[in-house]
């Protein structure tokens, strides 16, 4: 794969064996990533890498198409693409670093997903727009948003959710990562975004709550949501820290900061968590 | 000026509206979306006529924006509609990062501009084209009058990237004879003249005319040039009638800060030409709601006096200015203020 292969480009070819080894990884890569700078969006890493995983499982391979409204949790999609040979070691190893196309906070230009949002809460709008563009071309194909809690505070959000269910856009999927995390703090902290799931099924979703890191049940919920009538909305309860039990409890989820002497505990951790599934 | 009609102008109605069906018959890539202003917009006539291609966004304009750049990347040619004011100040981050960014082929249609409206600030678009014009990628077109509204949805279908139009809503004037050719390369230098350069756009082009027909009753050699592209702009041809002339005057339904005025004094000053400059527009300042929009273009000096007066003064020609008769126009008339 050369850089700037998109997961619905005709010919990206990935297979995933297991779902929760490739979760593993995913954390495994994320932490190798940003430790050239000693800090960087981990936490999202940690957070979506089972949504992330399952995603790739259920995902069609040069159909389906994936929306990454947050651009800051591109680094567990390149990670995951990494993994399956969808980037090359030397793409994934210059993530976010001078020059790169492959930029820390993903933007228009990053490979892998068919489009990536820097400004948030735009992203739906997106999704919405390529599974009408679907519709439209009478293409079965599905698409799918991965968005976050915190963008629930931006009004066109909302404007997105209400144009999706009024279009009837059931091929569309949304997995929102609600890891309680934005850079003031939790988010429940700075606006209560709460009851997600009665407000997206008052808008004409499908919605439903889920344990984020139970990879199985993310993946059963996929599968389910590619039958629905209406679009589906899985309301993904993560935590920015998830998988590396080195990180202090009060670690910023937002912008994990990971010196050396951390950056190898975490390593070593998840090296050791990798061999479970060797075993 | 011949071939130009002379006001009162005859008008027509949606005349984008039907150049936009006809062109939708040949394009099936072409999709409309709107901004609960269909009607307003000239569009009801496509929705008539392509009901599966018509989009309803609702207000919503931000998700509408994000919308229309994603069919635009699936191979789409959106038109998006709504007033000028809602089209650019409400989604500006959105067509920024969702269209301008990636320069998708998104086609935005703000009716409804500058002091047209005599519905105050929130609906008075005097802002829309430096905001737009600000934006990498973007072009911007501000068309003077129902024979360019015809041709402009063709003009910009197949440019390059995302595409701001400004139309005047309702009754549209007939100012251009009808094989009068809209062209988006190329500012129209409507004739010739050596003491002043009269540079206009979209519903200032009217007061222009006018105005360089009372200059040239007074001794005043006058060139007119519309403009109809701010961005890119023709600035070969800017700087051809700046240089003939001793004087410059821009004339827009806009404000004075960002827009054709601005532009053409970026291409004269860089071109290094020292010529005095008279920009005609808002001034800086909100304008107000009012019974009629002609009374705004008065009293915020978008008229054919103000645009003599400046030519006038910048002339440095003694004596008072000569004064601008006013033109009645029966109902389905238009005349410039």
């Amino acid at each position: 794969m050369t850089t700037g292969s998109r997961v619905s480009d005709p010919g990206t070819r990935w297979t995933v064996d297991d779902p929760a080894r490739l979760a593993a990884l995913i954390r495994l890569r994320a932490v190798r990533m940003i430790k050239p700078q000693g800090f960087g969006y981990l936490g999202q890493a940690l957070s979506s890498a089972e949504q992330v995983a399952a995603l790739f499982a259920v995902m069609k391979p040069g159909d389906d198409r994936l929306v990454c409204s947050p651009g800051h949790y591109m680094i567990g999609i390149f990670a995951a693409a990494a993994e399956l040979g969808i980037l090359t070691e030397d793409e994934a190893q210059s993530y976010g670093l001078d020059g790169s196309p492959i930029e820390a906070i993903g933007t228009e230009r990053s490979p892998v997903a068919d489009y990536v949002c820097g400004s948030l809460g735009q992203g739906l709008s997106a999704a919405a727009g390529f599974a009408l563009a679907d519709r439209l071309k009478h293409k079965d194909r599905r698409t799918f948003a991965m968005i976050s809690d915190g963008e629930l505070e931006e009004g066109q959000l909302w404007e997105a959710v209400m144009f999706a269910a009024h279009h009837g856009l059931s091929r569309l999927t949304v997995l929102l990562d609600a890891n309680n995390s934005q850079v003031d703090g939790p988010v429940d902290t700075i606006t209560t975004i709460e009851p997600i799931a009665a407000k997206w099924a008052a808008f004409g979703w499908a919605a439903r709550d889920l344990d984020g890191h139970d990879v199985n049940a993310v993946l059963k919920a996929l599968a389910e949501a590619g039958d629905a009538k209406q679009p589906t909305v899985l309301i993904n309860r993560t935590s920015t820290i998830h998988g590396l039990r080195c990180l202090p409890p009060d670690a910023d989820g937002h912008f994990i900061k990971l010196p050396p002497a951390l950056a190898a505990a975490a390593e070593a951790e998840l090296l050791a968590e990798l061999e479970r599934f060797h075993a | 000026m011949p071939e130009l009609r002379r006001p009162p102008y005859p008008t027509v109605l949606k005349p984008y509206g039907h150049a936009l069906v006809e062109l939708a018959k040949e394009r099936a890539d072409i999709v409309c979306l709107t901004g609960d202003l269909t009607r307003q917009c000239e569009i009801d006539l496509f929705q008539d006529a392509y009901p599966e291609r018509f989009i309803h966004a609702g207000m919503a304009e931000a998700n509408m924006m994000g919308v229309a750049g994603a069919l635009a990347r699936d191979g789409f040619r959106p038109f998006v509609h709504t007033f000028g004011v809602f089209a650019t100040r409400r989604p500006l981050d959105q067509i920024i990062n969702a269209i301008a960014f990636p320069n998708l082929p998104v086609r935005i249609v703000g009716f409804m501009p500058g002091v047209s409206s005599p519905g105050g600030p929130s609906h008075q678009a005097i802002d829309d084209v430096a905001l737009m014009r600000a934006i990498p990628n973007m072009t911007v077109v501000d068309v003077a009058d129902a024979v360019e509204a015809r041709q402009v949805a063709r003009a910009i279908v197949d440019v390059d990237g995302p595409v701001y139009v400004r139309l005047k809503r309702g009754e549209i004037p007939l100012i251009f004879p009808d094989d009068h050719e809209l062209r988006l390369e190329k500012a129209a230098v409507l004739c010739g003249g050596t003491d002043l350069a009269l540079l206009a756009n979209g519903m200032m082009l009217a007061p222009a005319l006018e105005a360089a027909r009372l200059l040239e009753s007074s001794g005043v050699s006058v060139s007119v040039t519309n403009v109809p592209v701010i961005k890119p702009l023709d600035a070969a041809t800017v700087i051809e009638v700046a240089a003939a002339a001793k004087a410059v005057i821009t004339a827009e339904n806009h404000s004075i800060i960002g827009g054709l005025g601005t532009a053409v004094a970026e291409a004269i000053a860089e071109a290094g030409l020292g010529r005095p400059l008279r920009r005609i527009g808002l001034g800086d300042t909100f304008a107000e709601g009012s019974r009629t929009g002609p009374y705004l273009f008065g009293k915020y000096g978008l008229s054919t006096q103000a645009i003599t007066d400046a030519a006038w003064a910048a002339l440095g020609r003694p004596g008072p200015a000569p004064v601008a008769e006013v033109i009645q126009a029966e109902e389905g008339e238009y005349s410039p203020v």
